[in-house]
């Protein structure tokens, strides 16, 4: 009867979070949450931290304990960084499914492109963070976000196309990413 | 006929066959059954299976040990069905997006291993309530169906997730199936749990109704997605906000370069 009621209890929380999520996808078309979503990306406090010759140097200069304190917390900042371009990588999947659906062929090229590039880029953010989160466990191993930053890059290219296709007349810049 | 039933019994058994067997037939006028075959295939297996159920039920000169081995080949056969159901979901989920189809192939199997394991762990330690020659079977094919939905539910709650986690947007048709079945799969998985257990077995025809009157709301819920078109999303500009661009690409650059 316990497993019966175990069973019962997961299924009832399965078909919540299912119920939550359906919800939300319902509520996703709204372009005003699409632009609030993009968050800013501090590009010279990343690259610091993510710059090896910064961890050799800290490795030489500081006793073994204040290295891993340090280096914990320039790894916790590193995952909030990486969970924030995860974020934007998210909304920018939103813009590009949103245009997908227009007629015009060259527009929606631009956004299956910039879906491509965004459901990349979440997917390495997603093995960073994993990677970020094993390091805190083990401060002394080696770490690189350059899949990371590689495929923001190409991001960002497919984000500018998308918004030239779409408003030629403006010069398109993206929140968030800078 | 096994048992006696009321009205209600009566339609909730059959209502939701027929409904779902005209589903099955105006999705195949309407061409939708080669972008959904797997699905329609679902549909009409379950409205032949039900029918035949439910005519063995209520004929006489039927025993209940027939009725429980064609319940048996029935679960086993929908079982797989179910599976290839899910497979289509996923396919449809993915097949516009190549840049995750490996890793989406990868998670689900791995999903689905995981939780083939925990049905066959649940299966072990559900006790054998009645251990008498007769009802032993029955408790069987109530194990097999509890085992059955805990793969199903995990993995339509695995597909859900995963398209939340990636932000991918569900087409109309594949949303409305997949919710309709979350639906009616997590609470068959709920009824068949307790019904495995012996809970209530005395008011066990509870379950039936539970399960028959949910099935019902799954078939409306497909009626519905199927029936009301999807609503036009906005495809003109999409304003991206303001912010430096290049700015952004130019100390990528010279941290790639480092």
């Amino acid at each position: 009867m316990n497993l019966a009621v175990f069973i019962v209890i997961a299924a009832v929380l399965a078909l919540g979070i299912i119920l939550r999520l359906a919800i939300t996808q319902s509520l996703q078309t709204k372009r005003s949450a699409i632009n609030g979503a993009i968050r800013p990306v501090d590009i010279d406090a990343f690259r610091n931290l993510i710059d090896p010759a910064e961890d050799d140097y800290l490795r030489r200069c500081l006793p073994s304990s204040q290295f891993r304190t340090v280096r914990r917390e320039r790894l916790r900042a590193m995952a909030a960084y990486v969970q924030m371009i995860a974020n934007n990588a998210g909304v920018l999947i939103r813009v590009g499914e949103a245009a997908l659906a227009t007629e015009d062929g060259r527009i929606a090229g631009a956004a299956q492109q910039l879906v491509n590039d965004s459901l990349l880029l979440r997917r390495n953010a997603t093995v960073a963070l994993a990677r970020i989160y094993f390091a805190l466990a083990w401060p002394n191993s080696g770490f690189a976000a350059v899949r990371v930053a590689e495929r923001y890059e190409q991001l960002s290219g497919a984000a500018m196309l998308l918004g030239r296709l779409q408003n030629p007349a403006a010069a398109v810049r993206l929140a968030g990413i800078r | 006929m096994l048992q006696s039933h009321s009205f209600l019994w009566h339609y909730l058994w059959i209502a939701p066959q027929t409904l779902q067997a005209a589903l099955a037939i105006f999705l195949w006028r309407r061409g939708l059954h080669k972008l959904f075959p797997v699905f329609v295939a679902y549909l009409s297996f379950g409205a032949i299976e039900q029918t035949t159920l439910y005519a063995l039920d209520v004929l006489p000169s039927v025993t209940a040990d027939t009725f429980w081995r064609a319940f048996w080949i029935g679960a086993i056969l929908e079982g797989a069905i179910k599976f290839a159901v899910i497979g289509e979901l996923f396919f449809h989920l993915l097949r516009s997006r190549p840049a995750i189809a490996n890793l989406g192939r990868r998670l689900i199997s791995g999903a689905g291993a995981t939780f083939v394991l925990l049905a066959v762990a649940a299966a072990a330690y559900t006790p054998l309530v009645h251990r008498h020659s007769q009802v032993v079977p029955i408790f069987h094919a109530h194990i097999l169906l509890q085992s059955s939905y805990v793969v199903d539910c995990g993995l339509v709650l695995f597909l859900f997730l995963f398209a939340a986690y990636f932000r991918l947007r569900w087409s109309h048709y594949a949303f409305g199936i997949a919710l309709g079945l979350s639906i009616v799969w997590c609470e068959h998985l709920a009824t068949w749990a307790l019904s495995a257990s012996g809970a209530w077995l005395d008011k066990s025809y509870l379950f039936d109704f539970v399960n028959m009157a949910t099935q019902h709301l799954g078939v409306l819920v497909w009626f519905y997605y199927f029936l009301i078109p999807s609503k036009k999303t906005t495809t003109s500009t999409v304003a991206l906000p303001e912010n430096n661009l290049a700015i952004w690409n130019r100390e990528l650059e010279r941290l790639l370069q480092q």
